[in-house]
């Protein structure tokens, strides 16, 4: 089904401004197709019929679903590029610089929405590569938390299918993944550099004792929180992490309105959140 | 570096330089000729139509997203009238920079520069609008001519001008850091030159040499970090001549930043994510304009 511009410029000015997820207009497609599975299951006939149910009191629940639609899937080695060229060429070396300095040599990563794991296995092998050099003596310790518990044990085992190492360049391909059968097994060196445990990121007694991390991802994840729990939880990301530490949002996610204290610092092909 | 000695170097560099390009009698002369209040739109497109090759260029960029005319302008004089008379002298200036540069043999592809500096051109009117800069066109002229150093640098001085790039490559160092430290000057310094000798009037020579220090303005610091704001958010957003360029930065910590901020305070409020996101949107139209302003056989596509 094709939507029309306004309309698109209409559901998409509604959906950042209920959950702060851009759409941009390349993804125009994108949208339309997973909108009309949404349509179908709803009934709505039209675009608009379809934007009125999620204004609607019951809009609330059908946006979770469009925004699994939107979301499920996605996630892959490799999967935010210009966010892992900051890090590694700026951020990383920045913080390195800083902890050296107070004599602290320990890096603390935090995939605050792992899913199955790759995320915080993608930082593991970049921060792996520069084991000889940037990070030499260094303690490296990478955790990865999700909600949901099948998840997390697709995590720990860490075997994955070609759609998930597709964009893993061939350096780290060769040197740390294993093809079997058409499954790809991940290097135990890669893995014992991170821990997956369940956490609800909801849970304020659970999320005070996630300290001292570097770096906090949490991609995803906020756009199902309304605007005061998203406050909350990204208000505990802000204390968890150290005084000079980053935090990094989705590639078409905001935290304006949400919170403060973070400085936006940008960077190419995108930005991320610094305390 | 001190600002006077990068000057005096840029001096001697664009001064060694026999073939420097000169910018179209017809466009100075249109200039010349906007500054009499009582000029005919007939007046100024029959001097526009002795010159062919800016003619066509002022057609394609009518035609283009930035002015979007609801029906297609195939005359001049209709296109003149469309603008009105204070975008002509922005038309003028920006083609003839265009036609004054257009030898695609330097360091930096001509595409993608033009795509940043007209990208910076877009951006900056965005921005000018947003904190309620009085000229929009000035800001748009003065984001399409801020890195005119840029060209010079590209194509006369091409092999240490590639030492600057390999430098910066992959690496987090501003390509105008870059220049100071390995050629003893940069774009800025070099740009005014150029602006000079072509008459620019002060105020984009300003720009051209303060686009990277904009509190060191004294004629328009609001307009100089405009075009610094609009460059460095060009910069991230893919209009960076071809990923040449990978810089950051932290916008509350930027001068022009705090002197937006002190000229328009509803600045503070806004969202800048969102502003970067519809950033990206405007790119392709961007890439559409400058493929449209150098026909098929100019591009040169890295």
């Amino acid at each position: 089904m094709a939507i029309s511009d306004k309309d698109f410029e209409q559901l998409r000015d509604f959906i950042y401004n209920l959950c702060g997820m851009y759409f941009h207009t390349t993804k125009k497609y994108f949208l339309e197709s997973r909108l009309t599975r949404r349509m179908e299951a709803t009934g709505a006939k039209t675009c608009q019929d379809y934007y009125l149910l999620l204004k609607s009191p019951r809009g609330s629940e059908e946006l979770k679903y469009l925004m699994d639609e939107i979301t499920t899937n996605e996630t892959y080695f490799f999967r935010n590029v210009p966010q892992l060229t900051a890090l590694e060429t700026k951020l990383l070396p920045e913080i390195v610089e800083t902890k050296n300095k107070m004599g602290f040599r320990k890096l603390r990563i935090w995939s605050a929405a792992s899913s199955s794991g790759e995320e915080a296995y993608t930082m593991a092998m970049i921060l792996l590569e520069k084991r000889a050099t940037l990070l030499k003596d260094w303690i490296i310790e990478i955790v990865g938390t999700d909600i949901n518990e099948t998840v997390i044990a697709q995590a720990k085992e860490g075997v994955y299918n070609a759609y998930s190492v597709r964009n893993i360049p061939d350096l780290y391909k060769r040197k740390y993944i294993r093809e079997d059968n058409g499954k790809f097994i991940l290097s135990p060196e890669v893995k014992k550099f991170v821990t997956f445990n369940k956490l609800n990121l909801y849970e304020d007694s659970k999320m005070i004792f996630m300290k001292s991390f570097d770096f906090i991802f949490c991609a995803n994840v906020l756009i199902y929180f309304d605007t005061a729990s998203k406050s909350k939880v990204v208000q505990h990301f802000y204390n968890n992490l150290q005084p000079y530490g980053y935090f990094f949002v989705g590639q078409s996610e905001s935290l304006h309105g949400v919170n403060d204290k973070f400085k936006t610092v940008h960077f190419t092909g995108g930005f991320g959140y610094k305390k | 570096m001190d600002k006077n000695q990068m000057m005096e170097r840029a001096e001697i560099l664009v001064g060694a330089v026999d073939d420097l390009p000169t910018i179209p009698v017809v466009a100075t002369q249109v200039i010349q000729m906007l500054d009499d209040h009582n000029v005919s739109v007939e007046e100024i497109a029959d001097l526009m139509l002795t010159d062919q090759v800016m003619t066509a260029r002022v057609m394609k960029l009518i035609n283009s997203p930035i002015y979007r005319p609801a029906n297609e302008i195939t005359s001049l004089k209709r296109a003149l009238v469309y603008l009105g008379l204070r975008h002509i002298r922005e038309l003028a200036l920006t083609t003839s920079v265009i036609s004054a540069f257009d030898a695609d043999s330097g360091a930096i592809e001509l595409n993608s520069f033009w795509e940043h500096s007209f990208g910076v051109g877009m951006v900056s009117k965005i921005i000018a609008k947003k904190v309620g800069y009085e000229d929009l066109e000035k800001a748009y002229i003065a984001g399409i001519i801020h890195d005119l150093g840029e060209v010079f640098l590209s194509n006369y001085m091409r092999e240490p001008f590639q030492e600057v790039l390999d430098r910066i490559k992959n690496h987090p160092i501003r390509l105008v850091d870059a220049e100071a430290e390995l050629l003893g000057t940069t774009h800025c310094e070099i740009g005014l030159c150029i602006a000079r000798k072509w008459n620019f009037p002060d105020v984009y020579c300003e720009v051209i040499s303060f686009h990277h220090n904009p509190a060191e303005a004294q004629i328009d610091p609001v307009l100089c970090a405009i075009v610094n704001l609009s460059d460095l958010f060009c910069t991230v957003r893919e209009l960076n001549y071809s990923g040449r360029q990978w810089i950051s930065f932290n916008l509350g910590e930027e001068d022009a930043w705090n002197i937006l901020k002190n000229e328009s305070p509803a600045l503070a409020k806004l969202d800048v994510e969102r502003f970067c996101y519809e950033l990206d949107d405007a790119i392709p139209d961007v890439k559409d304009l400058v493929s449209s302003i150098f026909n098929a056989s100019e591009q040169v596509k890295s």
